[in-house]
C-alpha cells in the first residue's frame, strides 16, 4: 500500500485541507511509490478497495469522484516517473485533467466540504504547469498546442464552481475564489488573452454582494489579485487605478517574498513616472538587483534631463521593456526628462520668469547631443512644439508668445511638484 | 365557405389548379435529386379535393360502372366494324380512364355520349382541317366551348348530374377537345392512350426540369463535401460577381489558379483605366473568394491581398484593407513571400489609428532588425514615436513625406491628431496666434485651407484681422485662449470613434 493513501486517510480524519492538498500534487515524494503500485489494468480496482474502507467516505458520489480523482493521478505519476518518449506530457496533461473533472464532481455532486479547497487549487495548479509543458513539448515537435487553452477552461469551470456556491459563508466554496481567479488570470496573461481577464472581473464585480470582503481572504490570495488587477488596469492606461492596487499589493507583499515586489514595481514604478512623475529612490533599486539593470539607467538620463542619453537607455532596453509591456508607458518618461532639462535652464537663469525660446533651443542642443558628439541644431518650432506639449500636460506652467519669440513661466510653481 | 375553393387550392400541398389536361405541368421548385419522384407526386389525385366536393354521389371507391357506361359499351361494340375495332378499343378505354381519372363516370350522361367511332371520325375530320387552316387555333376555339378556358366549370362548381343538352355538348367538346390536344400531339410517337400519355408527359417535363435543375444547383447538399480535397474550378470567364457563398461552392462557378492569374492582370488594368473602386473591390473579392475556396496559398494570393489592400487604402476603405491586412499577416507568417516590411508598416499605421496599445506592443516585441532597416518601417516608427510625444510639428512633416500608401493610412488620423494639436496650442499659445503659424504647423496646404478649418469647427467668430498702423491689413490672427474648450470637446469627440470592424 502506498502511503499515499495513508496520507489521504489522515487528512481526511483531521480535516486538513493543506495535507489533502499535498496528496494530489504529482511533486510529492510519495509519488514514486504510488506510480509503481499498480497497473493501468489494475489501478480503478486498486484505489476502489483502499477507499472502501474509509469510514468517512460513505456517500457513495463523493466515494466514486475521489476515487476518479486518484485514478487520474495515478496516471501522471505513472506517465512522469516510467515514460520518457514524445507526448509523455501530453498524457499527463490527460491524467491531471481526469483529476480535475473528478474534483468538479467531487463538489458538485459528492457534497465535498469545504475545508477540502485545498485538493482544488493543487489540480488547478498543475493543470497549468502540465499544460505549459505539454505545449511547449508540441511546439518543439512543431505540433499545435492547445493544452493550455483547454486548461484555462477547466480553471474557470472551478471558478464558477466557488463563486457560484450558495452555502453559508463558514463553509462555502467563495474563499476559494480568489485564489482560482489568480490562476486564471495568469493563464491568460501566459496566453496572451488578457482581455479574457476583464470577464472575470466583470463577474467579480457582480457579485459582490453576498461576497465576503476581499480584506478577509488570505493575503496571499489578496496581493495577487491585486497586483493583476493593477497590472490589467495599467495596460488599459488606467494608471490612478493601477497605482492605487499596485501600490496596495506592494505594502501586502510578503517582505521575504522578493520576486513577487520585483514584479510589482516592475508595473508601479513606470505607473509612477506618470502619475507623480516620481522616480525610484536609488535606495529601492538597490535592494532589487535585477530592476536596477532594468530602470536605473532611465532614472538617471530622465533625472539629469540627458535626452540623447535617456533615448539610448530606451533603445536599449526596448526587447526587455516590450516584453514586460512596459517600453509604450517609459517612452513618455521623455517628458519628464525634457521638463527636467527645462527646468535647470530656469534656475540657471537665475529663475528669471521671462525666458527665449533661442535658449531653450541651445539647451535640447546639448541635450541632444552625445558625449563629445555633434550638436544636433533641433528646429525652434520643434522646441515651441515640445514646450507647447509640456504646458499643456502640466508639466510647466506658464505660456508662449510667439511674437516676442518669449517664453513666460508662471511666477509660483513654474514647474509644479518639483519645488521650483 | 368564407372562400371559393379555386382560392383555397394553393394551400393544399403539391396540388395545383388545372393539370388534369395537360394546360400545364407544375413542378415543384427540386430541393433533392434523391427525391425525383417527387416530382410527379400528386398528379394522379390532383384534382381530387375540389372535385369531391362537387360531385354529390360518390359511390363506395372500387372499380364499379355505372349501368349507363356498360350500355354504353355495349352499344359501342354493337355498331363496330371488324376493321376499327383495335382503334375504337382503345378510345373506348382512354374515354373510360378520363372518365375515372375526372370523377365524372356517375355525372356524365353515358346514353347521351357519343360513341368512340364518332368521335374517331370528329377527330380525323378535325385532323384535316388542322392541317389545311396550318395549325391555326380555330379548332380548339372552335370546339372548347369555353371549359378549358373557364376554370370554374373545371372546378366542378356548376356541374350538375342531371345535366342539359347544353352540359352533355359541354362535355363532348371538351372530350373533342382534348382530342384536338392529342392529334397535334400525335405528330410525336405517342401512344393514344390518354392516361398514359399525360402520365409520361408529366414525367417528361418533370425530367426536363430535373435537367435544367441540375445545371444550376449545387452539388448534392446532402452528401458531405470532403473539405480536404480542394476543389478545382472550372469556370473560364475573367470577371465574376462577388456572391457571399452560402453553400458549398460550385466548381463550374470557381476560376482555376491560371484563370485568376489573368484575372488579376485585367483587374490592375482595369484599375489603372477606370477607377471604378466598387466595380474593382467587388471584382477582387470573388477573386480572394475563388482562391479561398481552391485553397491556394502561395506567392500569388499574397500578391492578390496586396494589391486589393493597396487599392482599398488609396480609396480610404480601411473595413477592407484590414481583411486584406489580416490574412497577410497569416500568410506571412507561414512564410509566403511579399513585401513584408511595407505592409508591417502599414499595420503599425493602422494600430495608431485604432489606438490598440496592446496589438502595438506585441508588433513591437516581434520587429525584427531588418524590418526596422526598412524605409516605410522607419517612418512609420518615427510617426508612432513622435505621436507619444505629442510632437505634431514632426508628426505633420513625417505626413506629407510618407513613404508609400502611408499618407492614405495617415489620413484616417490625421484630423484627429490636428484636433489635439490645436488643444495643445490654444493651452500653450498666448493671446493669439498668426494664422500663417498654424498653416505650417498642421499640415495645411494654404491659409485659406487653415481659416476654413477653423471654420469648420466653429471658431469663426476667433478669428480676426490686424492692421498695422497705416490701416493695411497685416495679419489673420486666431485668439487662442478662448478657443481652448471648442477644442478639448471636439478632441474627446475625435478619439471617441475608432474603426473596429474585423478587428485583427
Amino acid at each position: 500500500m502506498s502511503s499515499l493513501y495513508k496520507q489521504f486517510r489522515l487528512a481526511l480524519k483531521g480535516q486538513s485541507g493543506e495535507l489533502l492538498g499535498n496528496v494530489f500534487s504529482p511533486s510529492n515524494p510519495d509519488m514514486t511509490s504510488f506510480a509503481f503500485s499498480t497497473n493501468h489494468a489494475l489501478v480503478r480496482k486498486n484505489v476502489e478497495y483502499e477507499l472502501g474502507n474509509i469510514a468517512t467516505l460513505r456517500n457513495e458520489k463523493s466515494r466514486t469522484a475521489w476515487v476518479e480523482a486518484f485514478c487520474g493521478l495515478w496516471k501522471v505519476a505513472y506517465t512522469l516517473e516510467r515514460e520518457e518518449e514524445d507526448g509523455a506530457w501530453q498524457r499527463a496533461y490527460e491524467g491531471q485533467r481526469e483529476t480535475m473533472q473528478a474534483i468538479v464532481r467531487g463538489y458538485q455532486s459528492g457534497q465535498w466540504s469545504c475545508w477540502t479547497l485545498p485538493v482544488m487549487y493543487t489540480a488547478c495548479k498543475y493543470l497549468r504547469t502540465i499544460a505549459i509543458k505539454s505545449d511547449e513539448d508540441r511546439k518543439r515537435r512543431g505540433l499545435k498546442a492547445e493544452d493550455l487553452e483547454d486548461a484555462a477552461r477547466h480553471i474557470n469551470r472551478a471558478f464558477t464552481l466557488c463563486i457560484s456556491d450558495r452555502a453559508p459563508l463558514e463553509e462555502s466554496r467563495k474563499w476559494g475564489t480568489y485564489y482560482i481567479v489568480n490562476l486564471l488570470f495568469k493563464t491568460y496573461f501566459k496566453l496572451n488573452a488578457i482581455t479574457l481577464s476583464k470577464n472575470i472581473l466583470r463577474a467579480l464585480h457582480a457579485t459582490t454582494g453576498d461576497m465576503p470582503a476581499l480584506k478577509d481572504f488570505p493575503k496571499s490570495h489578496i496581493v495577487t489579485f491585486k497586483y493583476y488587477v493593477g497590472v490589467i488596469s495599467f495596460l488599459e492606461e488606467d494608471y490612478t487605478k493601477a497605482e492605487e492596487n499596485l501600490t496596495a499589493a506592494f505594502y501586502l507583499c510578503h517582505r521575504d517574498a522578493i520576486r513577487n515586489q520585483e514584479l510589482i514595481l516592475t508595473y508601479l514604478i513606470p505607473t509612477h513616472l506618470l502619475t507623480t512623475h516620481t522616480l525610484p529612490t536609488p535606495a529601492l533599486l538597490a535592494r532589487y538587483p535585477r530592476l536596477q539593470t532594468l530602470f536605473a539607467p532611465l532614472c538617471t538620463t530622465i533625472k539629469s534631463g540627458n535626452l540623447r542619453a535617456f533615448d539610448a537607455a530606451l533603445s536599449n532596453g526596448e526587447a526587455e521593456f516590450v516584453k514586460r509591456r512596459i517600453y509604450l508607458t517609459l517612452e513618455r518618461g521623455r517628458d519628464i526628462a525634457m521638463r527636467n532639462l527645462f527646468r535647470k535652464v530656469y534656475i540657471l537663469g537665475d529663475k528669471n520668469t521671462r525666458i527665449p525660446v533661442r535658449t531653450f533651443q541651445v539647451a535640447m542642443g546639448c541635450a541632444v547631443d552625445g558625449e563629445g558628439g555633434e550638436r544636433v541644431e533641433v528646429e525652434v518650432e520643434e522646441v515651441e512644439c515640445l514646450l507647447a506639449g509640456l504646458v499643456y500636460k502640466g508639466l510647466i506652467k506658464g505660456y508662449i508668445s510667439r511674437e516676442k519669440q518669449m517664453v513666460v513661466l508662471s511666477g509660483s510653481k513654474a514647474f509644479p511638484g518639483t519645488g521650483v | 365557405m368564407s372562400t371559393p375553393p379555386w382560392r383555397t387550392v394553393n394551400s393544399v400541398p403539391y396540388t395545383n389548379g388545372t393539370p388534369r389536361n395537360g394546360a400545364f405541368t407544375p413542378v415543384n421548385a427540386r430541393k433533392n435529386l434523391s427525391s425525383a419522384p417527387r416530382q410527379v407526386y400528386g398528379f394522379g389525385q390532383t384534382t381530387q379535393p375540389q372535385i369531391q366536393a362537387s360531385v354529390p354521389p360518390q359511390p363506395a371507391q372500387k372499380t364499379t360502372f355505372p349501368d349507363k357506361l356498360k350500355q354504353y359499351v355495349a352499344r359501342t361494340f354493337e355498331d363496330c366494324p371488324p376493321e376499327s375495332k383495335a382503334d375504337v378499343e382503345v378510345e373506348l378505354k382512354r374515354i373510360i380512364t378520363d372518365a375515372f381519372n375526372e370523377k365524372v363516370v356517375w355525372s356524365l350522361e353515358w346514353d347521351k355520349m357519343p360513341l368512340p367511332q364518332e368521335i374517331l371520325a370528329t377527330k380525323r375530320i378535325a385532323d384535316r382541317k388542322e392541317k389545311e387552316e396550318s395549325k391555326t387555333k380555330t379548332v380548339s376555339v372552335q370546339v372548347s366551348n369555353g371549359l378549358r378556358s373557364s376554370p370554374k366549370l373545371d372546378t366542378g362548381e356548376s356541374r350538375v348530374p342531371n345535366a342539359t343538352s347544353d352540359e352533355i355538348s359541354a362535355v363532348t367538346s371538351r372530350f373533342d377537345d382534348r382530342f384536338d390536344k392529342r392529334a397535334r400531339h400525335d405528330q410525336s410517337t405517342y401512344p393514344s392512350t390518354a392516361d398514359k400519355l399525360s402520365q409520361r408527359e408529366k414525367e417528361k417535363r418533370a425530367k426536363r426540369f430535373e435537367d435544367s435543375n441540375n445545371r444550376v444547383s449545387p452539388p448534392h447538399p446532402s452528401t458531405p463535401i470532403d473539405n480536404d480535397k480542394p476543389l478545382i474550378g472550372t469556370c473560364e470567364k475573367l470577371e465574376k460577381q462577388y456572391f457571399r457563398l452560402t453553400s458549398a461552392p460550385d466548381p463550374q462557378h470557381v476560376r482555376p489558379l491560371h484563370v485568376l492569374e489573368k484575372t488579376l492582370e485585367l483587374l490592375k488594368k482595369k484599375w489603372r483605366t477606370e477607377s471604378n473602386y466598387s466595380y474593382i473591390c467587388d471584382q477582387f473579392k470573388s477573386l480572394r473568394q475563388d482562391l479561398t475556396v481552391q485553397h491556394i496559398k502561395t506567392d500569388f494570393t499574397v500578391l492578390v491581398y496586396e494589391i486589393h489592400a493597396r487599392i482599398a487604402l488609396e480609396k480610404g476603405d480601411l473595413g477592407e484593407y484590414n481583411q486584406c491586412q489580416t490574412q497577410l499577416y497569416s500568410l506571412y507568417s507561414e512564410g509566403f513571400k511579399g513585401h513584408e516590411e511595407e505592409f508591417k508598416a502599414y499595420r503599425i499605421l493602422y494600430l495608431l489609428h485604432t489606438c490598440n496599445r496592446a496589438d502595438m506592443n506585441d508588433l513591437l516585441a516581434n520587429l525584427t532588425p531588418t524590418d526596422k532597416q526598412d524605409k516605410s518601417v522607419q517612418h512609420a516608427l518615427q510617426v508612432r514615436s513622435v505621436l507619444a510625444a505629442g510632437n505634431f510639428h514632426r508628426f505633420f512633416k513625417l505626413y506629407l513625406e510618407a513613404p508609400k500608401m502611408g499618407g492614405y493610412l495617415m489620413d484616417s488620423f490625421i484630423a484627429r491628431e490636428r484636433m489635439s494639436a490645436m488643444c495643445t496650442i490654444c493651452k500653450a499659445y498666448r493671446p493669439d496666434i498668426d494664422i500663417r503659424f498654424l498653416t505650417e504647423e498642421l499640415g495645411f496646404e494654404s491659409d485659406t485651407e487653415c481659416v476654413q478649418f477653423l471654420c469648420d469647427n466653429g471658431a469663426q467668430d476667433l478669428i480676426e484681422q490686424k492692421s498695422d498702423d497705416k490701416g493695411v491689413p497685416r495679419t489673420i490672427r486666431f485668439q487662442t485662449t478662448k478657443a481652448l474648450s471648442l477644442f478639448e470637446d471636439m478632441k474627446r469627440a475625435a478619439f471617441k470613434k475608432v474603426d473596429i470592424k474585423g478587428q485583427l
